[in-house]
């Protein structure tokens, strides 16, 4: 209050006063007189100046993270958006391709297994058939040894690389990323991946990337180890969609949505089910109170004074 | 074999924004020009770059309807006609 009250002065003072001698003068006399009282008002000045110059200097910082939080990626309608909406179980079949032929050979899926491809993208038998071209090493057996078998329902999809070192080894000292959970490992995860697979770019002009990277802007840093996997027709389709590089990242997106989150539409059944339920629910409970309650909250007291 | 004239729908519809996106990319043409004669390596155009890129992303991303084999079809129809 006290303090107010002196900036109110020192402002009056420098409004009426001729030349900037001094208002200085006479705000370091009053400073000098109200010391006390003055301190706390020279002193919420002084960490509104310290606020501001603090604020100038945060923006000149902020606008050098563009790149480094990479091209904020926009958001697509996927089809199984909607709260009641599945998966399209056709488009994660053709990405399960697409991660075979395109993927596979660097980025492994070491939690799904071919059982749980069974009922999603294909039958038991398809299932069964595409595991029993792996050789799955297993053991160790009577003799002590370990030995290789083909693949069963019950193992786990192929890892291209045998340890995280032998795949930075092959990749230039790049890990590609297990893409089990990737839709939920990355911020925005579903299109952030599209975005990222279909954006490839010539890089803005001024920046150069170096050689063994590629320019990617919805990548943090802008420069990526991989490079443009998707191109048209890359991979022909078992059921004759034409394979362009959006149906392909379409389709792949499709498919990793379903690893990272197979339940996603066991639950949405059930959290429809059962919000409609509890608000139901609600809607009693509220009544029983209220009903319960209402005893109390009509009850008139009547104080009663001594003459 | 009949002749396919396989059209990216991501690509086309890129394309068919860049009449909503000019002024974005005006302002980066510009600033190409502007860093053009620079030699230390630390001038470069990554906002303007974004700035353009996050316009014809909006556009592209409120222009799709759910693209799937009926819109390629679609597409694929659009084209040969």
């Amino acid at each position: 209050m006290v303090g107010g009250g002196v900036i109110q002065q020192i402002l009056r003072r420098k409004l009426h006063s001729q030349s900037l001698a001094t208002p200085v003068l006479s705000w370091f006399a009053s400073k000098k007189v109200n010391e006390d009282a003055g301190s706390s008002g020279v002193r919420a000045l002084a960490l509104l100046g310290a606020g501001v110059t603090g604020l100038f200097s945060f923006s000149t910082v902020a606008s050098a993270d563009e790149a480094e939080h990479g091209l904020a990626c926009p958001d697509y309608p996927w089809p199984h958006d909607g709260i009641l909406s599945s998966y399209d179980h056709a488009s994660i079949r053709r990405g399960h391709q697409v991660y075979q032929q395109v993927c596979a050979s660097c980025h492994s899926m070491s939690l799904i297994s071919y059982r749980d491809l069974v009922g999603v993208a294909y039958t038991e038998e398809e299932a069964k058939a595409m595991a029993a071209e792996i050789e799955v090493v297993d053991g160790p057996n009577d003799e002590g040894e370990m030995f290789t078998r083909p693949g069963k329902l019950s193992d786990r999809l192929p890892q291209p690389y045998a340890n995280e070192s032998a795949a930075r080894f092959a990749n230039g000292g790049a890990y590609p990323p297990d893409l089990s959970l990737i839709t939920k490992a990355r911020h925005n995860g579903q299109n952030y991946v599209f975005a990222l697979l279909t954006g490839y770019r010539d890089p803005p002009a001024g920046i150069s990337i170096r050689e063994g990277l590629h320019y990617n802007p919805y990548f943090p840093g802008g420069a990526i180890a991989m490079p443009k996997m998707l191109n048209d027709e890359a991979v022909e389709y078992e059921d004759g969609v034409p394979a362009t590089e959006a149906q392909m990242g379409k389709d792949v997106v499709s498919f990793l949505s379903w690893a990272a989150e197979p339940e996603m539409e066991e639950r949405k059944l059930m959290g429809f089910k059962w919000i409609f339920l509890l608000s139901l629910a609600l809607l009693q409970a509220a009544y029983y109170r209220r009903l319960k309650w209402s005893v109390l909250k009509s009850r008139k007291l009547v104080l009663d004074v001594v003459n | 074999m009949a002749e396919e004239e396989v059209v990216d729908p991501k690509k086309y519809l890129e394309e068919s924004c860049k009449p909503k996106c000019v002024k974005p990319l005006l302002e980066y043409q510009a600033c190409v020009k502007r860093i053009q004669g620079d030699d230390s390596g630390h001038k470069h155009c990554t906002g303007q770059y974004f700035d353009y890129w996050s316009c014809i992303d909006k556009c592209v991303s409120s222009f799709d309807f759910p693209f799937s084999v009926h819109f390629v079809i679609f597409l694929y129809v659009m084209i040969l006609r």
